[in-house]
């Protein structure tokens, strides 16, 4: 069963449901079953070809490090280098092929993740710890983006003319860019690796995916979904890996063509860095496409309903631990809301119910890994020498000792000079800080290095008209929550230091993925000209 | 479904005559001696002004100065007002000046608060007495409700049940001494005590929601225990409201568990809400009497049409959710009369409560319950504070037990309950704009109400999307009493 245009978002599930809190809790006993049986791993496909890895890691639940999921098997460069060679035979093909048999695909891929989304869940909220409607949303966003993709398809492959000119045709008309290396992050592993996949095997491209670290046990369904779904196994490779060892291989390979990244800064810049050196035997410049942070900022003004504002700060704030791109990390309030904002905030911070990702009570869940766990809580252990702590939620003991749990945390008056103010920190960590009015809070909000999502709470019709105009970000929310953004609704993506490539989910997006050419053909022979006659 | 054409008859004729005992009267918010109908009155007839103007008074109470108020009256209603007339805008717009902005601000302030108090009886208990016992020196029965901001935290939550806990021991210790405590109906249920409170379960619990369900009803059910000893110690009544279709799930669950448990299972008529808009309120009425046959004393059922359609609407479109509720008014109204006859066919074990402000609606429950040998003791009708005063006034001459809905709190929380009721009374569909404001047919009022076809097509293969002739939240609830 595929869909046809038009694009429809993928519901979200209604938990008040009982049916539907039942099939999350079969999703993760039947993960649970399948875990038992080790049928949970991940190892490198090429040429539709499962690969035994030489390095393997052993991927445990955040909310509880003694469990393992599964095992996955890392390739290394020669396995990069088998990848690229496949992929760039299999574009010959597949680049030929039509774009509604592309497209086609793609729906076949929304359903067969439709068919298996209490298990993609239960796998999600195991793998990287997230809580049952976050996971729900991850899978929700990837099947969007499989059948928005699609409607885009339809509507940019027919070759259009430019101009009505007697005796002349001009036809405008895409063609793929080549192979594209998809580097793919770990806090929205479904969707932002599918999105990212889908859109360059639509528009023609051969792709390499290398899931992050942390979530290629959800890469690795991610792929063999991709497989099924009828896409050739020449046109695409799998390639659990680790970045270091293979990212700039990969990058640097003078057959790809073009690179899409999601992820943070510091490994955005060098991507773009090396995708602008041309190696012997490269034909081609190399496009990027890079996601990258935010620092984002929501604005609580004078006369905002702070019962909504409040509801909005902590679940952008908090939602998934703040590991979301677009999550509020900086909070501005106007005048003399501040002291009795922060204090309400305060108060609800610290009865947030911090738990188990499959524990469906829990507001939020762990952090990804250790690794992120030692970082925020070196961050905020530091900052708690300099700042105020305005609030902190508690972690049950029984949980820290089990998994990465770090409490939500707010801290108030931070000057807008500290890291905690500027640096994205990708964790349940909020600065606060008083603006005297609302053009100050706006100077505030748009002096960031990033630019993706940002929120205003307002009932002032000026200001609000104000915020329209000059709080520049990618993304701007107006008395709501400042994640959740849906395909096609609200196209995501950020500018200056936030990223490079339009939005994600939006009508530009996929032109990135194609090259356009332009095809005239004088049709007037012996004087005669079809038109006329 | 059609009705017994006698028994419709009945109701015609009781309609008829409640309208002609309404005479000229109108509610207060209509009144043509305050500022406030006037305003009311443009909105019926401007979209873009009544859009503002609800938008306005929602922002009111939390501005703190004079220029605040003048700047967001100017923003708010000189636009819309430009469009009634050019001079109205103009009359706006002296606000701006800084020596009327206070006088202005003054005026607005006292102009919301006026309009607020036509619908809050009070900020705290005790401040209301006096209108609760004049309430029931002319002959009405009450239940109290507490109004109270979404309550964010656990700290906010205790306050707003230690506020139900100290209006229960205000209000049982004071009522039953006057001398208008004494019941107004002799032998009716709903008069075993002078004393009721409506509780809002959600607010009780600061982490309540669907994906906390579990939890959500236990600590729910706690505090609600907690209310329900206080309650059985004054020997008062207690309803414990509705709400939103996702809340609703955890309130009926928790009901069932205080109210069937050991300690409160013998616990004449405890109270529980059904919105007959929901497609599933039939479902909840055969739930909810069946659970007062296995508890084995009878309960209170409150039959309201319900209050959050717009809410509901915008929540299921956004999410392509299938709409839980009915798309057309009149497909509640009818939905109502039908429910309303099976509470009354089991009136063994409920005390059937019509929450309406609908004659039509009222009348049939009126009819039917004496068309099957039923006395006036055997169900009672429920109405608004400060709504439809007439329509109650009648009914209560007619020896039924009326029950006013009275809500207490500050401006701020009150504010959205204000709105819903302002939007209540100025809605396209609105029974009462329509017997008040625009005077329509007392026949077309009265006309027996349908199922209607887009409805009919029941649930299970409705469309995810609605049909586009669904009326957007833009055209206006279908909200009736609470």
């Amino acid at each position: 069963m595929t869909r046809q245009t038009p694009f429809k978002n993928e519901p979200l599930l209604d938990f008040s449901e009982e049916k539907n809190r039942h099939s999350i809790h079969n999703g993760l006993q039947e993960l649970e079953s399948l875990i038992a049986r080790s049928a949970i791993y991940a190892r490198p496909i090429i040429n539709g070809e499962e690969l035994r890895g030489a390095e393997t890691l052993s991927r445990t639940d955040p909310s509880d490090q003694s469990a393992t999921i599964g095992v996955v098997e890392f390739g290394d460069i020669k396995v990069a280098e088998r990848a690229v060679a496949a992929c760039t035979e299999g574009l010959r093909s597949w680049r030929t092929t039509s774009a509604e048999h592309r497209a086609t695909t793609l729906n076949r891929m929304a359903a067969l993740m439709r068919e298996r989304k209490s298990l993609l869940t239960a796998l999600l909220i195991r793998e990287v710890g997230k809580t049952w409607r976050e996971a729900d949303a991850d899978v929700a966003e990837a099947i969007d983006f499989c059948d928005y993709y699609a409607a885009e398809m339809r509507r940019l492959a027919p070759p259009r003319l430019t101009e009505q000119v007697m005796g002349e045709e001009n036809h405008y008309l895409y063609q793929p860019r080549g192979v594209t290396v998809v580097i793919a992050p770990w806090n929205f592993p479904l969707a932002i690796a599918c999105g990212m996949s889908v859109a360059a095997l639509v528009t023609g491209n051969t792709v390499i995916l290398k899931p992050a670290e942390q979530s290629s046990l959800i890469g690795y369904q991610l792929a063999r979904i991709i497989l099924e779904a009828g896409v050739p196994k020449e046109a695409f490779a799998f390639l659990p890996a680790k970045g270091e060892d293979v990212g700039p291989y990969l990058t640097g390979h003078p057959e790809v063509a073009m690179i899409v990244f999601t992820g943070s800064r510091p490994v955005g810049l060098s991507i773009v860095e090396s995708a602008s050196k041309v190696p012997a035997g490269q034909r081609m410049i190399k496009k990027v496409v890079a996601e990258l942070g935010g620092k984002n900022a929501i604005i609580v003004d004078e006369d905002a309903d702070f019962d909504d504002a409040i509801r909005g700060v902590l679940s952008s704030a908090f939602g998934f631990a703040g590991q979301k791109c677009s999550a509020c990390s900086r909070l501005i309030v106007v005048g003399d809301a501040y002291e009795p904002f922060i204090e309400r905030l305060a108060a609800a911070t610290q009865d947030l119910i911090v738990g188990n990702a499959s524990d469906p009570s829990s507001f939020l869940g762990p952090v990804v890994d250790g690794e992120a766990y030692e970082r925020i809580t070196s961050t905020i252990r530091s900052a708690s020498e300099q700042l105020t702590l305005l609030a902190q939620a508690k972690v049950p003991t029984e949980l820290s000792q089990r998994g990465n749990f770090i409490p939500p945390t707010i801290f108030r008056d931070v000057p807008s000079t500290h890291a905690i103010w500027t640096d994205e920190i990708f964790g349940p960590v909020v600065a606060c800080a008083r603006a005297r009015d609302f053009d100050h809070a706006l100077e505030m909000a748009t002096s960031s290095e990033y630019a993706l999502t940002g929120g205003v709470y307002s009932r002032h019709p000026q200001n609000l008209q104000k915020a329209k105009e000059e709080f520049r970000v990618g993304n701007l929310y107006i008395n709501r929550g400042i994640t959740g953004a849906l395909v096609g609704r609200q196209p995501f993506g950020g500018f200056l230091m936030s990223g490079i490539g339009s939005k994600a989910g939006g009508p530009d997006y996929l032109v990135q993925f194609m090259e356009p050419r332009v095809v005239t053909e004088n049709t007037m022979r012996r004087g005669f000209s079809p038109d006329v006659a | 479904m059609t009705l017994d054409p006698l028994l419709n008859t009945k109701i015609l004729d009781m309609g008829r005559r409640i309208f002609a005992d309404l005479g000229n009267t109108e509610p207060s918010l209509l009144d043509p001696r305050y500022l406030n109908s006037l305003l009311m009155r443009w909105s019926m007839r401007q979209r873009d002004f009544k859009v503002n103007l609800f938008r306005l008074v929602d922002v009111l109470p939390t501005l703190k100065s004079n220029t605040a108020i003048a700047e967001h009256v100017r923003e708010y209603l000189i636009p819309p007002a430009n469009k009634i007339h050019p001079s109205l805008g103009w009359l706006i717009s002296l606000c701006e000046n800084p020596l009327l902005a206070h006088v202005a601000a003054g005026m607005v302030r006292q102009g919301v608060r006026q309009m607020a108090s036509m619908f809050i009886a009070g900020e705290s208990p005790t401040s209301a007495l006096p209108v609760l016992q004049r309430l029931r020196r002319e002959r009405y029965s009450f239940t109290v409700d507490l109004l109270g901001e979404f309550c964010v935290c656990e700290k906010e939550a205790k306050e707003y049940q230690n506020r139900y806990l100290d209006a229960i021991e205000t209000l049982g210790t004071t009522i039953p001494t006057w001398k208008e405590g004494k019941p107004i109906i002799e032998g009716h249920p709903g008069e075993e005590s002078p004393v009721c409170v409506s509780v809002k379960l959600s607010a009780l619990y600061s982490q309540t929601s669907v994906l906390n369900f579990d939890r959500s009803v236990a600590v729910l059910s706690e505090r609600l225990t907690e209310i329900a000893r206080r309650v059985r110690h004054h020997g008062a009544l207690l309803y414990v409201d509705a709400e939103d279709s996702g809340n609703n799930s955890i309130i009926y669950e928790a009901f069932k568990r205080v109210f069937g448990s050991q300690e409160f299972r013998d616990l004449p008529y405890p109270g529980i809400v059904i919105q007959a808009y929901s497609k599933s309120s039939e479902a909840r009425v055969d739930e909810m009497l069946a659970f007062a046959r296995e508890r084995g004393t009878p309960i209170a059922i409150r039959l309201v049409k319900g209050a959050y359609w717009d809410y509901e609407r915008v929540v299921s479109g956004q999410n392509d959710w299938e709409f839980p509720l009915w798309t057309r008014k009149e497909s509640s109204d009818a939905h109502y009369e039908h429910l309303s006859r099976k509470l009354l066919d089991n009136h063994e074990v409920c005390l059937p409560a019509f929450g309406s402000h609908n004659i039509r609606s009222l009348s049939h429950a009126c009819c039917y319950a004496e068309s099957i040998g039923l006395s006036q003791k055997d169900f009672e009708l429920q109405v608004l504070y400060g709504m439809a005063e007439p329509i109650a006034n009648a009914f209560m001459k007619r020896d039924y037990l009326v029950r006013m809905y009275v809500p207490l709190g500050e401006l701020l929380p009150g504010m959205g309950y204000l709105v819903r009721r302002l939007l209540e009374n100025t809605s396209n569909e609105s029974f009462l704009r329509h017997t008040f404001f625009d005077e329509d047919e007392v026949s077309i009022l009265l006309k027996e109400p349908h199922l209607q076809p887009e409805d009919c097509a029941l649930s299970s293969s409705a469309p995810t999307h609605p049909a586009p002739s669904v009326p957007t939240p833009d055209n206006e609830p279908s909200t009736l009493s609470q």
